[in-house]
């Protein structure tokens, strides 16, 4: 999942002072699943807001609506009318979601709540953490699973560094060195040897080096 | 896997269990929250005979109580006693029919299914008169039970109710015998119910049994006792059979005098048919049980009962009933020294008053009734129900029967149908998976408060006490509150699966496609998967985040106008109530109590809420963990409130105007501490 995370209420407060009618709007996915942008997200953002705006005076109104996804077209439009009548939408979505919000209504103010933060796994109920950067070009069968690109602070391919210390890594002790722990998975599964073959130079175009992605399956595509 | 919403099998297990189909559940609850009006208007409103059911019902809703599964079933009768015997059970109004319907009924009987069948009919606006044979009407609870167990006054009172309700009664009169049952029709009567009992003491079938003066039968013994005839006693006092007639007539002897008295049951104590804690009470009291034991013969010395000979048995295999059958060991005859024998191996009707006139059952004992469960006889317009039908049952299935005979009569007076009544499919209650059973916390059910056994001998005064507001209070809240826990809305859910990791129980599952389930049997309505689901999508019915919002707005309204305005969010585990609510809102017109089940389910939104209604201040009163049903929860009140105050800090509020208030372990939030917060707010402005 893409996990993001909810603004400050201070930043939020600034970015959309400027507009009476503000609609708060959830995304019940990724953003829903890191609580930042499910309906109690939202309603809790609005009563927030609300409350800031009761003390500044300046009340205008703030609703509240959510949908499914924001990165689909199908989705978004179903609140178009909502979207229309206020000043400004404050997406609770990812990047995405906001930057699909903002073509698909293209004379609204689109304003992001949340920071989109990283491909991720839940460790447990409130605790998330990295595992894929979308360098499309996946080479986890040579790593026993565990990402270098990921998660080693140094994006080496042929790793670990000097600064690997008792399985940590040197930028803080609350990080894994992912390559200590890609030589123990290697060595549980006896696949070890797959560190004698050395990663050539990574080509980093379909990372995105290469200008930005885009994906067409012409078998589905109309 | 019973998924949430789709099951139909909502009834909680306490209601399936009871014949009467008592909403225990509710008035379990308003007993909680100290609505003992309430709670009693619950009760009363299904069964007319409460204060009698408190005392003396058999109350299948214990057996089948989930909360047993954990340690102990709630005190479900105590319950209904403490809701029952309370003086606002005087405020309780009858829903009385309007306009009378003209038609005039007969009940035959007035023990608890004649008492039922005539309460009912009453209300649904039928002129009902009840014939009594007896002198004293009541039947059985009148005149089999004896006072230590349900004291006259008890059921007079309800009685009398029920005759405010403008039911006759006639006592001293024998239907079957001073009057024929077809000349009821020509008084008036258009249906007549036979509700007769079972006061027909079974013979033992032994040598002098009958020529022997010391042997009596215990209905009749009973029934001398209880209309104060103060029957002789012997000294040394066998009572053979092992059901409740048996115990009830073993500890009567006790209290007329009888110095040793022996119960000889055939089977061993498992398969006695007494309640288990009226055989451990007449253990208390010093009756003598002989398990395994039948009578031979009784002997005599001048035609007085001298000496019953019994045999010791020994269990075999099972008879048809399912229960061992007892088989007597040759060689181990043995003598009891008594002087009297009290019979008591079970009853039957006096059906053969009606045998004239009526179709009686196979074995020629009982009153037949049609298979349909109309309750209607071979004739037209007559209806039987209770021990008369059934031989020998208890209270609450005799009101059950009385109730339904209600609902027979009345279709058949108004349009001469009978209704085909579908028998219930009563459910063994559900097991609770045992993560779950393990997980609950242990509460303990109240011990009883009896009589010392000195002061039990002295007489008949009642043994056991009341519950005090405070116990009652204390055991209500152990309810698990079976079905009225979360619900997902499966529209809704996106299967981000945070009630499956926050749930303290483990209750909910999850399929590989991402379906939810919630158990709503094993759901104990903690509210914390309501709290945190991030799209909203599960509410528990008990206490609905809509009930919340209304009760803070209706509140609020009330209140405009006081500063600083607080609002406090108290939880029914707190065990304090109405009463102390009362005072909080004398003392401290400004605060705003808002009560809900389980504070820990009050979320940032809810606090919000109050400010947006214009509190200055919020408080979230906190019970003692020794009251906290679900301690492993408890500290994310501490994490709600810290960020929820660093949210309404960035919001222009102070963090000074949410507080926790951690209760004492007895009664209300301190002065002290209130007058704190208040002082603080007012600081701030």
């Amino acid at each position: 999942m893409i996990t993001v995370e909810q603004k400050k209420i201070e930043e939020i407060n600034t970015m959309t002072k400027d507009y009476s009618c503000l609609l708060v709007l959830g995304c019940e996915m990724c953003a829903a699943i890191s609580f930042a942008g499910g309906k109690r997200q939202v309603a809790e953002l609005a009563a927030a807001i609300r409350l800031s705006r009761k003390g500044s005076g300046e009340e205008g109104e703030v609703f509240e609506e959510s949908v499914a996804r924001q990165c689909e077209p199908e989705f978004i439009d179903l609140v178009k009318d909502k979207v229309a009548d206020c000043d400004a939408v404050l997406s609770l979505a990812c990047g995405a979601g906001v930057q699909l919000m903002a073509e698909r209504f293209s004379d609204k103010v689109l304003l992001p709540g949340c920071n989109t933060t990283f491909l991720g796994v839940t460790e447990e109920l409130g605790v998330w953490s990295e595992r894929c950067v979308g360098c499309g070009s996946c080479v986890l069968d040579k790593t026993a699973g565990l990402c270098p690109i990921a998660r080693c602070s140094k994006q080496l391919l042929n790793g670990p560094c000097g600064g690997s210390m008792k399985g940590k890594c040197e930028i803080s002790k609350d990080v894994d060195c992912v390559w200590q722990l890609i030589i123990d998975r290697l060595s549980r599964v006896n696949q070890l040897d797959k560190l004698e073959e050395i990663f050539p130079v990574k080509d980093w175009t379909p990372a995105g080096h290469g200008g930005p992605r885009k994906l067409v399956r012409e078998d589905l595509k109309s | 896997m019973r998924k949430s919403n789709k099951s139909s099998a909502n009834y909680p297990p306490c209601k399936y269990a009871c014949p009467i189909l008592t909403d225990v559940r509710e008035y379990v609850q308003l007993i909680a929250e100290r609505k003992f009006t309430d709670a009693f208007a619950s009760i009363r409103r299904q069964n007319p005979l409460p204060r009698v059911c408190g005392r003396i019902c058999t109350h299948p809703c214990e057996t089948a109580c989930k909360r047993g599964q954990v340690e102990e079933p709630i005190a479900i009768a105590s319950l209904k006693r403490f809701a029952a015997d309370g003086l606002w059970a005087d405020q309780y109004k009858a829903a009385l029919a309007i306009e009378s319907t003209g038609h005039k009924v007969a009940i035959v009987g007035s023990g608890p299914a004649g008492l039922a069948v005539a309460h009912d009919l009453a209300l649904l606006g039928h002129s009902v008169t009840i014939f009594e044979a007896l002198p004293v009407a009541g039947g059985m609870l009148r005149v089999g039970v004896p006072e230590y167990r349900l004291p006259k006054d008890v059921v007079a009172a309800e009685i009398e109710a029920i005759v405010a309700l403008g039911v006759e009664v006639k006592t001293g009169v024998k239907i079957g015998k001073d009057i024929k049952l077809s000349k009821l029709s020509e008084q008036g009567f258009q249906a007549v119910f036979l509700a007769i009992g079972a006061h027909k003491d079974r013979k033992l079938g032994i040598a002098g049994e009958d020529e022997l003066e010391g042997v009596v039968s215990a209905v009749s013994f009973l029934r001398a006792v209880n209309l104060g005839e103060s029957p002789q006693v012997g000294k040394q006092v066998a009572v053979v059979g092992g059901g409740n007639t048996a115990i009830d007539s073993a500890r009567s002897l006790l209290r007329m005098g009888a110095k040793v008295v022996s119960v000889v049951y055939r089977r061993s104590k498992e398969e006695m048919p007494a309640a288990e804690e009226e055989i451990e009470e007449a253990i208390h009291e010093g009756v003598k049980m002989a398990y395994l034991t039948s009578p031979v013969k009784i002997f005599g010395e001048d035609g007085r009962v001298s000496a019953l000979k019994c045999i010791k048995n020994e269990l075999g295999k099972p008879d048809a009933g399912g229960r061992r059958r007892p088989e007597p060991v040759s060689g181990s005859e043995f003598s009891l020294d008594v002087d009297m024998v009290v019979c008591a191996v079970g009853q039957a009707p006096e059906s053969s008053l009606f045998a004239d006139e009526l179709k009686l059952s196979e074995t020629g004992e009982r009153i037949y009734v049609e298979a349909s469960g109309s309750l209607a006889t071979s004739l037209p317009a007559i209806f039987a129900g209770g021990d008369a039908v059934t031989g020998p049952a208890t209270a609450i299935e005799a009101i059950a029967a009385g109730k339904q005979a209600a609902v027979s009569i009345d279709l058949y007076l108004r349009s001469k149908e009978l209704p085909s009544v579908e028998k219930d499919k009563r459910e063994e209650t559900q097991a609770l998976p045992s993560t779950v059973i393990e997980r609950t916390r242990s509460f303990s059910r109240p011990s009883k408060i009896n009589l010392s056994v000195d002061d039990r001998l002295k007489g008949f005064d009642e043994v056991e006490a009341c519950l005090s507001e405070d116990r009652a209070t204390q055991e209500a809240l152990r309810c698990l509150h079976c079905y009225l826990g979360a619900k997902v809305d499966e529209e809704r859910c996106i299967s981000c699966l945070t009630c499956v990791r926050a749930c303290p129980l483990g209750v909910p599952t999850v399929s590989k496609m991402g379906e939810i389930s919630i158990d709503s049997f094993a759901c104990q309505a903690c509210g914390i998967c309501v709290l945190e689901c991030p799209v909203q999508a599960i509410d528990i019915d008990l206490d609905s985040r809509a009930k919340i919002f209304k009760q803070m707005e209706t509140a609020m309204a009330g209140v405009q106008g006081q500063r600083p305005l607080i609002v406090g969010f108290f939880d029914f585990h707190g065990n304090f109530g109405a009463g102390d609510i009362e005072s909080l809102r004398r003392d401290y017109p400004n605060i705003v109590p808002v009560m809900v089940f389980g504070v820990r389910r009050i979320d940032t939104v809810d606090i919000f809420k109050a400010f947006a209604l214009g509190a200055d201040g919020v408080f979230i009163a906190r019970c003692p963990s020794d009251n906290d049903p679900f301690l492993e929860i408890t500290d994310r009140i501490d994490r709600r409130v810290s960020y929820a105050g660093r949210l309404l800090e960035a919001c222009g509020k102070k963090k000074e105007q949410l507080d926790i208030c951690n209760m004492p372990k007895e009664g209300l939030v301190e002065k002290e501490w209130v007058d704190a917060l208040i002082g603080k707010i007012k600081g701030m402005s």
